[in-house]
């Protein structure tokens, strides 16, 4: 991902309220991390799953903050039961930031990625989860705001879902 | 011992905590021994430890509690190396152990009945304040510091199985309208708003 897509990010993260992340690193929005860890807006709470940083998250939430959770599309597998159990049941807003490792725009798919890939779409339909796909850098800040504004009015976790120019 | 024992013990020390509980027996047995406002009652395994986290982070001025069992902290075990790393100091993590799933109704044993130790586990994850009580002074006495909330806290309580949740009557309130009376209690003493109220 280029620098300046991941600055975006994180600035588009800022300015529509996320102020705490939970997350398990990837490979392809990592830049983010250093960026967010120097920005004086945010609170990190790096896990060892994703099951953890949705937990964290929804925690974080209802003590007030705006959280988000970071992860690559193989960890909404992981946490599936924590975002029914705690997110879902509990109707929690949490913003879930979601590499599409594996998947069709993925510029660095392989036999690797690609079947959890393929199915992390169709799972967080099962879910239930609204989310958005987001392949470039075109409307990325109004797209963070939407996404923050939708969960909090569904109260409920909402997915933006990175592919493209961003898993470069 | 018994885990209603225990919970009648922390029931009184309760102040301005934030208690987070685990599965059915226990939400049950503490919904009915506490009317606290900060209480979270969550209805299901491997969560409470993490939620209760992610509340210690949020308001690192407050003490935390969350209240677990065996089988839910063997369900979510990477939950205790994170907290272990995220240096969190207001959280008390209170396992009752009885070594059994006792809502399978037939009491099908946990790892603990076997060759697992939560306290070491706990200790090797990285939470150095990791102790066994096995008798109600011991439990009494770590409490009584787990509750000061200064100190990461991993307190396995050895206890038998005990029924006594299913003679007592279900909280009336369900899950959600709990979570509202507790983000309107903390809105109340923190005189801060959860993002997604209001807005209507």
């Amino acid at each position: 991902m280029e620098a300046q897509l991941a600055s975006r990010i994180v600035a588009g993260l800022g300015e529509a309220g996320i102020d705490f992340m939970s997350y398990l690193p990837e490979s392809r929005l990592s830049q983010i991390l250093p960026l967010m860890r120097k920005d004086p807006r945010f609170k990190l709470a790096p896990t060892a799953s994703e099951a953890d940083a949705v937990s964290i998250a929804v925690g974080a939430t209802l003590g007030g903050r705006q959280a988000a959770c970071y992860m690559e599309s193989t960890g909404i597998y992981v946490s599936c039961y924590q975002l029914v159990v705690v997110a879902l049941h509990l109707h929690v807003p949490v913003l879930l930031l979601v590499s599409h490792l594996g998947g069709f725009d993925d510029q660095r798919n392989s036999f690797l990625y690609s079947l959890p890939g393929r199915r992390l779409l169709p799972q967080l339909r099962a879910l239930d989860i609204e989310h958005r796909v987001l392949e470039n850098g075109v409307n990325l800040e109004t797209n963070i705001k939407d996404a923050v504004r939708t969960m909090n009015a569904l109260r409920e976790p909402v997915a933006l879902i990175f592919t493209g120019d961003f898993t470069i | 011992m018994t885990r209603y024992e225990c919970l009648q013990i922390l029931a009184p020390l309760v102040t301005n905590h934030l208690i987070v509980t685990s599965q059915s027996g226990q939400r049950i047995e503490w919904g009915h021994l506490s009317e606290h406002g900060g209480n979270l009652l969550l209805g299901e395994m491997g969560a409470a430890a993490g939620v209760a986290a992610g509340l210690a982070l949020a308001l690192p001025n407050r003490p935390v509690v969350a209240l677990e069992s065996d089988g839910s902290t063997l369900l979510s075990l990477s939950i205790l190396a994170t907290v272990a790393n995220l240096g969190i100091r207001n959280l008390a993590v209170f396992v009752f152990d009885n070594a059994m799933y006792s809502g399978t109704r037939i009491s099908e044993p946990t790892a603990t009945a076997g060759k697992t130790d939560l306290e070491t586990v706990a200790r090797g994850a990285g939470i150095e304040h990791s102790v066994t009580v096995r008798d109600v002074e011991s439990f009494k006495k770590q409490a009584v510091l787990a509750m000061r909330g200064t100190t990461l806290c991993f307190i396995v309580c050895k206890v038998e199985e005990s029924l006594i949740h299913r003679e007592i009557h279900r909280p009336a309130v369900d899950l959600v309208e709990n979570k509202y009376r507790f983000v309107r209690y903390l809105e109340a003493t923190e005189g801060r708003v959860a993002p997604f109220i209001g807005r209507g």
